[in-house]
């Protein structure tokens, strides 16, 4: 407990000692309000509701409070930097790589280098965060020395490949960073974020990262992400999307288990007319702990959200998923949807899921479900039946529970990268 | 071929099965007939080795090797086939991926090579050709969103490929328009020869006007109380099932 | 159905609110230890009693009230209640009906239910709790033929000290949460159920409980033990009269059915709701919970319309293998009132199942949540649950919510969950109306319909009321 006493206060120092030579001194005003709420929170115990089932004891045995520096080694991306055709942004242990980069379509811009009008949205989109449960968020915002900020201004023909790759100099260290996309109106846009670790790491290192995205009138955005990393990572990411008038949202998750990662994804319809798909695999083995928070806010009339989450939990680990769909007064004629599943795989896994309905106006259809099974005999029977080994139908089953939804992906690319990795994790746990 | 003796069998604890025989002969084709609830769809299940589908007496081999000693996969890969009376489907597990392990499984079981990718590709393209299914249904999930006739033509174009030595067809004619049947009939009747035996359940007679039958049975509470050549299947079809069964009694 | 017809007309209608004139003796309001041992020595209780009771205030004085619920009221002042009252004619307590109360008696009769033996329904035992104590429970003697035990649990402390002292608080232990903790120190009376062995109880035992005199709290205790294969069906009604202020209810009901035993308990729950602003009513802070050895079954069946603000969870904990658990509720809420509501099923053992159906309708600018947790743990080999809650919103002003949590660690358990929102659609109300049935009468139809799952659950004379009393509950939220 003091040591988790002792992560509050060492973490605020350090964002004080930031504070005096950063500059972005515009973005002072937030960082003082955050890390003041930030140094007001108590740690998350068992009893703290918002992380209920998060085992953060990784977190206070070692000190993180540092950040890492970038690191010039010998850094191997991720093989889909080589299938994807895209622009490539790489940021190694959170800081920007320009020769590991490669933007030909588009910009990007530094906090530190915006323009008047592009202070004023980063201002106004940090300040519209403002959920004080996580303190992990509290603490990224109140170091939010820099960030990038992305516009999606004209019509865009490649996707974007965001790249985060950990080195071995980010081992028992923090990393921070935040990202702000803004797809404008009438535009369409494909993100991949793509979360890696370079090297066989051996220790811990911590990842703290936030991306705002922001789509405009009648924006699209295909977002993707992956998390891949190695299960020494110690990861909090925090993701909002907020959808103005008849936007599309499709974003979709990957979630391999680690040490601890842990996921806060919000979604807020605040005009009318928007749609966002919510998907997402989530996979975890030996002692490995993830945990996916989705909470998405109805705030305005005739929005939709479709969500679907599905877990494959096994050895040791354990997976927690909390879906929440919120639909405020005003939102008439929402339409929502939630459904997790989850394969239980092993007798010490653990999986604990809470979809929830929050709901303030009548004239709405939501319904959510949320089921936890061993794998379906039914099926089982049909493949043995064809001469199947059960070993190898089990497999195909776990694969296949997951594989329809990356069979929707929009991008083949990314699927067909993912499906091998998947697979073969099955294989590896079998 | 298939050699069953005083077959019990229950389900659940309820004995649905009380005792029935059955010879089967390469090259025969063995219609059962019945009344809803007879246990057709429990002796398929049984034989193919489906879970809580329990022998609790009598014996059952298939070329001389006791099926209970066998998984249901393994009873696969000796050669029986059953065509479900439903199929199930799985989403996410493509038709194509799906067969292609059934295929290699059962061929290293066999000790033999299994058929290389291409020629695999080509041996579905054929079979799906053949039951009149669009080349698209290999790459959906298995059975996934298929119609009732889709389901069945799936499994006629699975028995093609695996090319089994005992198929059982368990009401594959049900829910058939009179096409879809005919492509099952021609299915059927493509695979008949001398080394392979047929066992069809059905309900109607209808389907046996295209895959004659060498002996039909009648499986009325779990036992076969009445055989005869094909006329018995017209004779069914006329008087219904109720004569047969106080004829027994 | 436009929500300005709905809001046209918000009014209440509660039966069950007048006052009886009765003298009473009640406890001056405040909470010590003193008066802990007061409420002990005015039951006469034996030593172990008293100790048990302080051993419960001191724990509770360590507690903190609970917070996490969906609900939302002032600050309870556990000073300002009076925690015994007593018709001063139970002073010396009545031997048998004729020397109680006439008033009290009456009392029941507006209620509806007649404790005069040969008016009982037949085959329903009674069991009335007025305030603080029993004032008569009818049927006695049948039940003794049978070996039945019905009576006070003050009584029981007296008479059956075994039995009382083997199981209370073995199901909600003293220290279970910030409520049961004061119902230990503070409770004043309640039932006592025995069942012996291979026992089917030859009636449906029943419990009345009625909050009168104003600044009382209530805290009954119940406590149902079935033998190995017995079978008993239980029903609990209760009402309070329209007061201003708000009145706690903080009861603890312990259900303990060994090996191949069956317990059904019904609860149709209608205390004072408070008026349309959202003044007065009862805080009902409950906490039942029941225990499942082998095979043996709890069915919860409850239809809560009443209360100001509702907390209460009836659990299963699914110790034995094979048992069952069950859990049936409509809570509907109207006006101002506020509920919280749903269940626990704590899997242990083997191939246990548990099934949840759990609606709520809200209406006014009332606040409806489920809340359940369904827990497989290691050892639950082959369990199985499955849960449907289906929310009912009548008006754009109230709101419904589902937190269910869901738990498994053991991967053969089955867990399926499922939530739905609806509102009574227009299309409904149009075909209903054009067959000539009124707004009111349509939307009690539809709604009665919505909760048919649950009212089949009920004893027959259970369900019949418990329409009835959804019906006037929903009085004035259409127009
Ligand atoms: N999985 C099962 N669980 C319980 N009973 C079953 C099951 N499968 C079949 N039965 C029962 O077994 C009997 C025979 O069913 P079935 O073999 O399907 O009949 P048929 O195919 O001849 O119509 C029926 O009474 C049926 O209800
Ligand atoms: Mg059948």
């Amino acid at each position: 407990m003091s040591q988790a006493v002792d992560y509050i206060r060492e973490s605020s120092e350090l964002a004080q000692t930031l504070e005096a030579k950063t500059k972005t001194d515009w973005l002072a005003d937030f960082r003082k309000q955050r890390l003041n709420a930030f140094a007001h929170s108590s740690f998350p115990t068992r009893k703290t509701e918002h992380f209920k089932y998060n085992n953060l004891s990784a977190l206070t045995r070692q000190s993180f409070a540092r950040l890492a520096e970038a690191d010039s080694g010998d850094i191997k991306l991720p093989e889909l930097a080589e299938q994807l055709d895209a622009d490539r942004l790489v940021l190694v242990n959170g800081e920007y790589d320009s020769s590991l980069s490669k933007l030909e379509e588009q910009a990007i811009t530094f906090y530190r280098d915006a323009n008047a009008d592009q202070k004023d949205f980063i201002l106004e989109q940090l300040n519209k965060k403002n959920d004080k449960k996580n303190i992990f968020s509290l603490l990224n915002d109140s170091l939010t020395q820099d960030g990038i900020l992305i516009e999606f201004n004209q019509a865009q023909t490649k996707p974007l490949h965001i790249i985060y790759v950990a080195t071995e100099s980010a081992q028992q260290k923090t990393t921070f960073a935040n990202c702000l996309i803004r797809v404008a109106a009438n535009c369409q846009a494909t993100v991949v974020e793509h979360f890696a670790t370079n090297k066989d790491a051996t220790d811990n290192s911590l990842f703290n990262q936030s991306t705002q995205c922001v789509l405009n009138d009648n924006a699209h955005l295909n977002h993707y992400r992956l998390h891949l990393e190695e299960e020494h990572t110690i990861h909090f990411g925090e993701l909002d999307f907020w959808l103005d008038a008849h936007s599309q949202l499709n974003s979709f998750h990957v979630g391999l288990g680690s040490q601890i990662k842990r996921l806060d994804i919000n979604v807020y319809h605040q005009a009318s007319g928007s749609h966002a798909d919510l998907n997402g695999v989530y996979l975890s083995n030996a002692q490995q702990q993830i945990d996916y928070h989705t909470n998405v806010e109805h705030r305005v009339p005739h929005c939709t959200t479709q969500e679907i989450f599905r877990g494959i939990v096994g050895g040791s680990s354990k997976a927690v998923f909390n879906g929440r769909i919120h639909i405020l007064q005003d939102a008439q004629k929402t339409l929502a949807e939630l459904s997790n599943k989850n394969l239980l795989l092993s007798n010490k896994a653990e999986i604990n899921t809470k979809p929830e309905l929050e709901i303030y106006a009548d004239d709405v259809q939501c319904a959510h479900g949320a089921t936890v099974a061993k794998m379906d005999e039914t099926s089982l029977f049909y493949l043995q039946s064809r001469g199947i080994p059960k070993s190898q139908a089990e497999l195909m089953l776990s694969f296949g529970f997951i594989n329809e939804l990356i069979d929707g992906l929009k991008h083949q690319a990314v699927g067909d990268y993912l499906r091998p990795i998947l697979a073969n994790l099955f294989e590896q746990a079998a | 071929m298939l050699s069953i003796n005083n077959l019990v069998a229950e389900v659940e604890g309820k004995t649905i099965l009380k005792g029935l025989n059955l010879e089967v002969k390469p090259g025969e084709v063995h219609a059962i007939m019945g009344p809803n609830g007879a246990g057709k769809s429990t002796l398929g299940n049984v034989l193919a080795g489906r879970e809580n589908y329990e022998k609790t007496d009598g014996t059952v081999t298939l070329d001389g090797k006791d099926i209970f000693e066998l998984e249901p996969e393994e009873r696969a890969a000796e050669g029986m086939f059953l065509a479900f009376q439903y199929p199930v489907e799985i989403p996410g597990v493509s038709n194509l991926e799906f067969l292609k392990a059934s295929i290699d499984a059962i061929s290293k079981y066999r000790g033999v090579e299994a058929p290389d990718s291409v020629s695999f590709m080509k041996k579905a393209r054929e079979a799906c050709k053949a039951v009149n299914l669009d080349q698209n249904f290999l790459k959906r999930g298995v059975n996934e969103g298929f119609s009732g006739g889709e389901k069945k033509r799936n499994e006629i174009m699975q028995m093609m490929l695996l090319e089994p030595k005992l198929c059982i067809l368990d009401e594959t004619d049900s829910g058939l328009d009179i096409d879809a049947l005919q492509v099952v009939a021609k299915g059927v009747n493509e695979l008949r020869s001398p080394d392979r035996a047929f066992v069809v359940v059905t309900h109607y007679q209808r389907l046996l006007d295209y895959i004659v039958p060498d002996y039909v049975h009648v499986l009325a509470d779990g036992k076969i109380v009445k055989s005869g050549g094909k006329e018995l299947a017209l004779e069914l079809e006329k008087k219904g099932y109720s004569w047969l069964e106080q004829e027994v009694a | 159905m436009s929500d300005e017809v709905i809001n046209e007309r918000i009014g209440k209608d509660y039966k069950a609110g007048f006052v009886t004139e009765v003298d009473s003796e009640t406890l001056p309001p405040g909470l010590n230890e003193d008066v802990v041992r007061a409420i002990s020595a005015k039951k006469g209780e034996p030593e172990w009693m008293l100790e048990w009771r302080l051993k419960a205030f001191e724990a509770w004085k360590t507690m903190e009230e609970p917070d996490w619920a969906h609900v939302n009221f002032p600050k309870v002042d556990y000073q300002e209640i009076s925690y015994f009252s007593s018709p001063k004619s139970m002073e010396d307590k009545p031997k048998s009906l004729d020397e109680v109360d006439p008033q009290l008696l009456e009392t029941y009769e507006k209620l509806g239910i007649p404790l005069h033996e040969q008016e009982i329904l037949a085959g329903v035992a009674v069991d009335a709790v007025f305030d603080s104590v029993s004032v008569a429970t009818t049927f006695r003697e049948k039940l003794e033929e049978a070996g039945v035990i019905f009576c006070p649990i003050s009584e029981a402390v007296h008479k059956h000290p075994e039995l009382v002292k083997k199981y209370l608080g073995t199901v909600v232990p003293v220290r279970d949460n910030f409520f049961a903790a004061l119902n230990c120190a503070v409770f004043s009376d309640g039932s006592f159920v025995y069942i012996p062995k291979g026992v089917r109880c030859p009636m449906e035992l029943s419990t009345y409980f009625r909050i009168n005199e104003a600044k009382t709290g209530q805290f009954e205790r119940t406590l149902i033990v079935a033998e190995e294969g017995s079978h008993v069906s239980y029903l609990e009604g209760c009402t309070a009269p329209m007061r201003d202020e708000n009145q706690l209810h903080a009861a603890v009901v312990e259900l303990v059915a060994l090996d191949n035993a069956e317990i059904k308990y019904s609860t149709v729950q209608n205390w004072y709701p408070g008026d349309e602003n959202g003044k007065g009513g009862i805080y009902n802070f409950v906490t039942k919970r029941g225990v499942c050895h082998n095979n043996a079954k709890i069915s919860w069946t409850q239809v809560e319309t009443g209360s100001a603000v509702t907390w209460k969870y009836p659990s299963c904990i699914l110790k034995g293998d094979n048992s069952i658990g069950e859990f049936y509720s409509v809570a509907l809420t109207n006006n101002m009132q506020q509920a919280d509501t749903g269940t626990k099923m704590i899997h242990l053992g083997k191939n246990t199942k548990s099934t949840i159906i759990a609606k709520g309708i809200s209406a006014g600018k009332s606040q409806s949540s489920y809340r359940g947790l369904v827990r497989m743990s290691p050892m639950a080999e082959g369990a199985r649950n499955f849960t449907q809650c289906d929310s009912l919103l009548i008006g754009d002003k109230c709101g419904a919510h589902t937190f269910p949590y869901i738990e498994s660690k053991n991967p053969s358990a089955v867990i399926e969950h499922e939530a739905t929102t609806s509102k009574v659609s227009d299309d409904q109300m149009f075909l209903c109306q054009q067959r000539g049935i009124d707004p009111e009468k349509a939307v009690s139809m539809i709604v009665n319909g919505f909760c048919k799952e649950v009212f089949k659950e009920l004893p027959m004379e259970f369900a019949v009321e418990a329409g009835k009393l959804l019906e006037v509950s929903l009085e004035g939220s259409v127009g």
